[in-house]
């Protein structure tokens, strides 16, 4: 009998219809647009800053030069503070201090989070125990527990990290949990039809599926994190960036105000989009939005 | 078709029914559904959204427990899903972070088929030769077209080699293009593999083109309305006598009658 599809071919069949292009200047162009435009915005920003506190009747102390914000960065991100300082000015000291602590806010936070949203999304009984302390303390204000947690732990590193925690996990329970919850029917009907058992649905298609939601969970839960890291140390704490806001503020130094707030942004944004890349990187069939 | 005259799926009296926990009711699917399907025949079902279609053959695959009656396969009961029944499903249903080959290889990472790894390998290989997908082995879903992801999710029923394979109504989201083109695929796989193949649709023509038997469901309760035999020759999708004879426009117009009414209270919401 002849084959029914030696008389049908598909044009989208043919490895043959893509062809190489190779590198055209358009091609570079549209590669590097992203980057060219981005830095030519902000280079524009900053001269503009220059020249307003430079020219402009702008009272240094409500608004820096933006040289002095660099120069303060720059300075404070190469020197340390002398052994057995009381006071460090170093911002690399305090930004070690917050990020470190930010980091181990969020490994506890995901060593909770991930099997808690996970066991919350599998198992109903669960489910139904722990939604409502979830649901109360996600939709708490985490700020209005600093008090509490100072009065427990007083002003140290451990309160400042539980305040991370409490900031990050929700957001990271929540997402798991809804990843499981939302896992694609057929997906799981094909994988008992082609005989898989509890154990196998978890491995095989529930975790999978759920993966990209930990990784947006995990990328919520960093920009929470990093409030919470500037909340404990604003209010509890004599070190940390936070800290050095406002004792910078305090002693009328708004350039190294600026600078640490400089940091912050760059910190926050290299964190959440190393999340994004990740998201891509595990989930390439969901259209992440490149925003 | 190698149709013999041994059943293969026996239901008798199946009824499926399902709780609506929120209106305190039960929904009742299908009732009293009685139909022997041979070993080698290819029976299509036809009836209108929500008849219960669906369930009849989640039934057979071992899906959704029945609440009454029994389904057998081979004269043994059904309770859970099997190597010997395999699934095409309408969405396709591939695992979107599995290349295409992984997802063929799914059913032998579920179950311990018995093969070696060469054996696995060879299937595969056949498998994506049937469907005429070799060359996009290390592809993605997301990379593939409409047509081409069923392709995958023909090939992936296919590695088990199964003796049914059920199809819930798997180009109703194909272009119609595509879907001829699909329909002619599925015709010549079922012929050269032998299978037994219970297909669900909601077009009367793909019914017609691809069933030895027509199986007409009325809605709710769903029950058999009418069992149409169709016996023209096979292959009939490169056959173009087929598709212009008085015959199929009779056998159209008959089935379309059985379905109109029923259509028709559907749309109608009743």
């Amino acid at each position: 009998m002849a084959k029914v599809s030696d008389q049908i071919k598909y044009e989208t069949d043919d490895p043959n219809r893509i062809q190489d292009v190779g590198w055209t200047l358009k091609e570079i162009w549209r590669r590097t647009r992203g980057i060219v435009v981005t830095s030519i915005n902000l280079i524009i920003f900053f001269i503009l800053w220059e020249l307003a506190t430079t020219y402009g009747n702008i009272n240094s102390l409500f608004l820096p030069k933006a040289s002095a914000m660099f120069q303060e960065l720059w300075v404070g991100m190469t020197t340390r503070a002398p052994e057995g300082a009381v006071f460090s000015g170093s911002i690399l000291d305090h930004f070690l201090h917050s990020f470190k602590n930010l980091m181990t806010g969020l490994a506890i936070a995901c060593a909770i989070g991930i099997p808690g949203g996970l066991l919350m999304g599998g198992n109903k009984y669960i489910e139904s125990i722990l939604s409502p302390y979830v649901w109360a303390l996600a939709s708490l204000p985490r700020i209005a527990l600093v008090p509490l947690f100072i009065l427990f732990l007083g002003f140290t590193t451990t309160m400042q990290v539980t305040i991370i925690v409490l900031s990050a996990v929700f957001p990271i329970i929540i997402n798991a949990w809804a990843g499981v919850k939302t896992t694609e029917k057929s997906l799981l009907a094909a994988a008992k039809v082609f005989g898989a058992n509890r154990t196998q649905l978890y491995y095989k298609v529930v975790l999978p599926y759920t993966l990209p939601f930990i990784i947006s969970g995990i990328q919520q839960g960093i920009g929470r994190g990093l409030i919470g890291v500037v909340i404990a140390e604003l209010f509890g704490g004599s070190n940390g960036l936070g800290y050095l806001i406002q004792r910078s503020a305090d002693t009328f130094n708004t350039a190294m105000t600026f600078a640490v707030l400089l940091l912050l942004i760059v910190m926050s944004l290299s964190l959440i989009n190393f999340t994004r890349w990740l998201e891509a990187k595990v989930a390439p069939w969901r259209n992440v939005n490149h925003l | 078709m190698s149709k013999s005259n041994e059943n293969i799926i026996v239901a008798e009296d199946l009824s499926i029914s399902y709780d609506l926990h929120r209106e305190r009711k039960k929904l009742i699917a299908l009732q009293n559904i009685s139909l022997e399907i041979k070993k080698g025949e290819f029976v299509v079902l036809v009836g209108p959204s929500g008849c219960g279609k669906t369930s009849f053959i989640n039934a057979i695959s071992g899906l959704i427990p029945k609440s009454g009656g029994s389904v057998k396969v081979r004269d043994v009961e059904v309770t859970a899903p099997g190597p010997d029944r395999a699934m095409v499903f309408q969405d396709y249903a591939l695992l979107p972070w599995r290349t295409v080959e992984a997802n063929i290889r799914l059913p032998y990472e579920l179950q311990n088929l018995g093969l070696s790894e060469e054996e696995k390998q060879a299937r595969v290989k056949n498998a994506l030769e049937l469907v005429d997908l070799v060359g996009f082995e290390k592809s993605f879903p997301y990379e593939l077209s409409g047509g081409m992801k069923q392709r995958v999710g023909i090939a992936r029923a296919l590695a088990t080699n199964p003796d049914i394979l059920l199809a819930d109504e798997p180009f109703a989201a194909i272009d119609a293009m595509t879907r001829e083109a699909m329909q002619a695929e599925m015709e010549r796989i079922v012929m050269e593999t032998g299978q037994t193949c219970v297909f669900i649709t909601h077009s009367i023509d793909e019914a017609i083109l691809l069933g030895d038997r027509v199986v007409v469901i009325s809605y709710r309760p769903g029950q058999i309305k009418e069992i149409v035999d169709v016996d023209f020759p096979r292959p009939r999708m490169s056959n173009s006598e087929v598709k212009i004879s008085k015959k199929y426009a009779e056998l159209r117009d008959h089935i379309w009658n059985l379905v109109k009414d029923e259509a028709m209270q559907t749309t109608r919401g009743e």
